[in-house]
């Protein structure tokens, strides 16, 4: 299908709610020579309120809580939400851990999950597709 | 001009890493015009209560793979330092083979985060080309880790009395391959890092660290070695492997003939180790000794040991940032680990930050932080007192970033 | 600075210490195919000679390496482990040294060593906040980890009473244990 909405490419911001580094560094791997998806456009921006994209890693540490609301509210409509990681989903292997506060999902909407520990940088460029074909149809719903 | 004690706040995230890897500390700067006067360090908002989920939920078997999680960089060092504690607690050797085999894979991590951590500070300074270069050089490895253990990251090789994948000698061919081809760009990395006049601007005399204060503050890894404290598990306590091969601590005069302790030594260092690094992968290879790889194949007889072992030990291990240390204790009939703790070697060098930012520029701050390697992707909000005006400003991570990026471009003329 | 065996260090401590040492190991062991020894020394002291043991092991290297301080719950008492070595730099030349304190649960109470060791503030400002031991004499008390609006008198490593146990995380669809 042809994308109509977007005249430019999606920017993305990324934030880290207390992970580990491991999905940190694949997202950082996406935008090196090898996988490379700045030929398209994709960029990591520095400020949420420039941003299309949010990737969400990290299980949500309860210092962190407030901070990914604010975050979450900063960034403009229309927006899609990308939880990246094990950790975001469920937990991952700290489910049980007395200093987590939930995962992504019971503070901000999630639209598009990845799991992995930490997932490969196509699954991650896979989402990131998923998700601008998400935001097309809405933008299309909308008008 | 007076100088009345009038504190304010200034907000300013110290991002050293990258945009991208956010991650938590709080940095309290005092300042005084454009100098810094004293430094104060929040951490905590990483804590996920690992050693609490080892001690009351994990089985130790369980608990190596907890503790990959504990930072995704170094995921190898972890692992290692934990699985020695517990043959150390229980009296367990693992196989010759298999100490050879850890060695090799302990290396490869090593040369993948020294070249992420290239990547990154040149990415501070404001040099992106070189970003990529370094990133783009990693790769290489990365397919090479996968190859020989199935992941790029958290490759979960340890168990305990050995390895859990063999390395054959079919598969010898391959490494040798990657090998050569980072002895052979070797040369053009040392001099787009070492040789360039701008980065030579930016990080000499910048970031001092002496000697006496990396003793006291009790600084590890090549933020010390940097300093000329050539302190080294691998030369002074070694295990595994690097007990048969004589290594020997790396320190910038070497290079430069003498040890200053700024950020271009850190440098100098780190690309030392990785042609270091590439020299122990070499002679492991001709030297491997044949057997098996694991001391007891069996995962149920192995648990069943250790539910009734009963003892302490403390492993150790030099990481690509330091040294990381596991204490393990283990009671007769539990399923869970008695007591572990855990350090990780940014631990130890977030002390030294203070002395280091000290008497430096707020424009210095990122790349003097991130020389450090801090392995917590420290980002975060960075409170600064300024002593004479009253003025309130917010900074951003972004404009601290440009601040950097913005020194660079004006002492380039 | 002179090179002591083992043993010598041992008998050292014993000098120093008299009636305040109660017990010491020597633990060997012997490392891939040149089978090289390595060996650790674990002492056991009693409280009111901390100090004196921590001097004397600055007798002995100048700027020691204190690594981390462990803790253990042990039920009526708590065990603090302080994991030192000395000798670093020296090919093949380094010992690590555990010094062991046991500190009775109704008086858990420790000197600081900030004064003589300037880095050991965070693994004393973690101790303090994770096990519930009070360090006499630290200059910095806030915590270090645990967020400011963690409950006073919760300590997660402990296993009594006062562990985290009500702080854990309950997961969708099954019930707290």
């Amino acid at each position: 299908m042809s994308l109509k909405s977007f005249k430019r490419a999606l920017w993305v911001y990324h934030l880290n709610t207390g992970s580990c580094n491991g999905c940190d560094i694949e997202i950082l791997a996406v935008l090196t020579p090898r996988y490379d998806v700045e030929r398209f456009g994709i960029m990591l921006v520095g400020s949420p309120r420039h941003a299309d994209v949010l990737l969400v890693t990290g299980p949500v540490a309860r210092q962190m809580v407030p901070r990914l609301k604010r975050i979450y509210e900063q960034t403009p409509d229309p927006k899609v939400v990308i939880a990246v990681g094990s950790c975001g989903l469920e937990g991952g292997v700290f489910y049980e851990s007395y200093n987590l506060a939930g995962p992504i999902d019971q503070h901000i909407p999630v639209d598009v999950y990845v799991p992995g520990c930490p997932p490969r940088p196509e699954a991650i460029i896979e989402a990131v597709v998923k998700a601008w074909v998400k935001l097309e149809k809405a933008e299309q719903g909308v008008r | 001009m007076t100088t009345e004690e009038v504190k304010t706040t200034y907000t300013i995230p110290v991002g050293p890493i990258h945009p991208a890897l956010k991650e938590p500390i709080r940095l309290d700067l005092s300042v005084d015009g454009e100098e810094i006067v004293d430094v104060d360090i929040t951490v905590g908002q990483v804590h996920r209560g690992i050693e609490w989920l080892g001690m009351n939920r994990n089985n130790p078997i369980q608990s190596i793979y907890l503790a990959e999680r504990v930072c995704g960089i170094c995921a190898v060092s972890h692992p290692f330092a934990f699985v020695q504690a517990v043959e150390h607690a229980v009296g367990i050797t693992p196989t010759e083979h298999a100490e050879y085999i850890r060695v090799i894979i302990a290396e490869m991590e090593r040369i993948h985060s020294h070249l992420l951590w290239a990547g990154v500070a040149a990415h501070e300074i404001g040099f992106d080309t070189v970003f990529y270069l370094a990133w783009r050089v990693r790769e290489e490895i990365m397919d090479l880790m996968e190859y020989v253990t199935g992941n790029r990251n958290t490759k979960a090789m340890f168990q305990i009395g050995g390895v859990r994948r063999d390395i054959t000698e079919d598969q010898f061919p391959r490494i040798r391959k990657a090998l050569d081809y980072y002895k052979s760009i070797f040369n053009q990395l040392k001099t787009v890092f070492l040789d360039d006049r701008t980065i030579r601007m930016r990080t000499k005399n910048v970031g001092i660290l002496k000697a006496e204060d990396a003793l006291k503050l009790l600084t590890v890894g090549p933020t010390a070695r940097a300093s000329g404290v050539a302190k080294d598990i691998r030369q002074d306590q070694p295990y595994a492997a690097y007990a048969d091969l004589d290594i020997k601590a790396i320190t910038p005069d070497i290079v430069t003939g003498t040890v200053v302790g700024d950020v271009y030594d850190r440098i100098i260092v780190r690309l030392l180790e990785v042609k270091q690094s590439i020299e122990i992968i070499e002679r492991c290879l001709d030297k491997m000794p044949p057997g098996a790889i694991l001391t007891e194949p069996k995962i149920a007889k192995l648990l069943n040991t250790l539910t009734k072992a009963e003892g302490e030990g403390v492993g150790r291990h030099e990481a690509p940032r330091g040294e990381v240390i596991h204490y393990v204790r283990l009671e007769s009939g539990r399923e869970t680990l008695s007591t572990w703790k855990i350090r990780a070697p940014t631990y130890v060098n977030l002390m030294c930050v203070s002395t280091i930012l000290k008497g430096g520029q707020i424009a210095d701050v990122p790349i003097a932080f991130a020389s450090i390697d801090p392995c917590m992707s420290c980002t975060n909000r960075a409170a600064i007192v300024d002593q004479k005006t009253n003025k309130k400003s917010i900074l951003s991570g972004k404009e601290l970033h440009e601040l950097s990026v913005e020194k660079t471009r004006k002492l380039k003329g | 600075m002179e090179i002591l065996s083992p043993e010598e260090i041992i008998d050292g401590f014993k000098t120093v210490l008299g009636d305040s040492f109660i017990d010491s190991k020597i633990y060997e062991r012997e490392v891939a195919v040149k089978k090289n020894v390595f060996k650790t020394i674990w002492i056991y002291v009693k409280r009111e000679a901390f100090r004196k043991a921590v001097d004397y092991i600055c007798k002995l290297q100048e700027c020691p390496h204190l690594a981390i301080i462990s803790s253990s719950d042990l039920g009526d008492s708590v065990e603090l482990i302080y994991h030192f070595t000395i000798y670093y730099g020296r090919h093949l030349g380094e010992l690590s040294l555990g010094l062991r304190v046991n500190l009775p649960k109704n008086d858990l109470k420790i000197p600081t060593l900030t004064d003589i060791i300037p880095g050991a503030l965070f693994t004393e400002r973690e101790t303090q906040e994770m096990m519930g031991v009070e360090v006499v004499g630290i200059p910095d008390k806030r915590r270090l980890f645990l967020p400011e609006d963690f409950p006073e008198g919760t300590y997660p490593w402990r296993t009594d009473e006062t562990g985290p146990q009500d702080m854990l995380r309950v997961l969708p669809g099954r019930e707290k244990k």
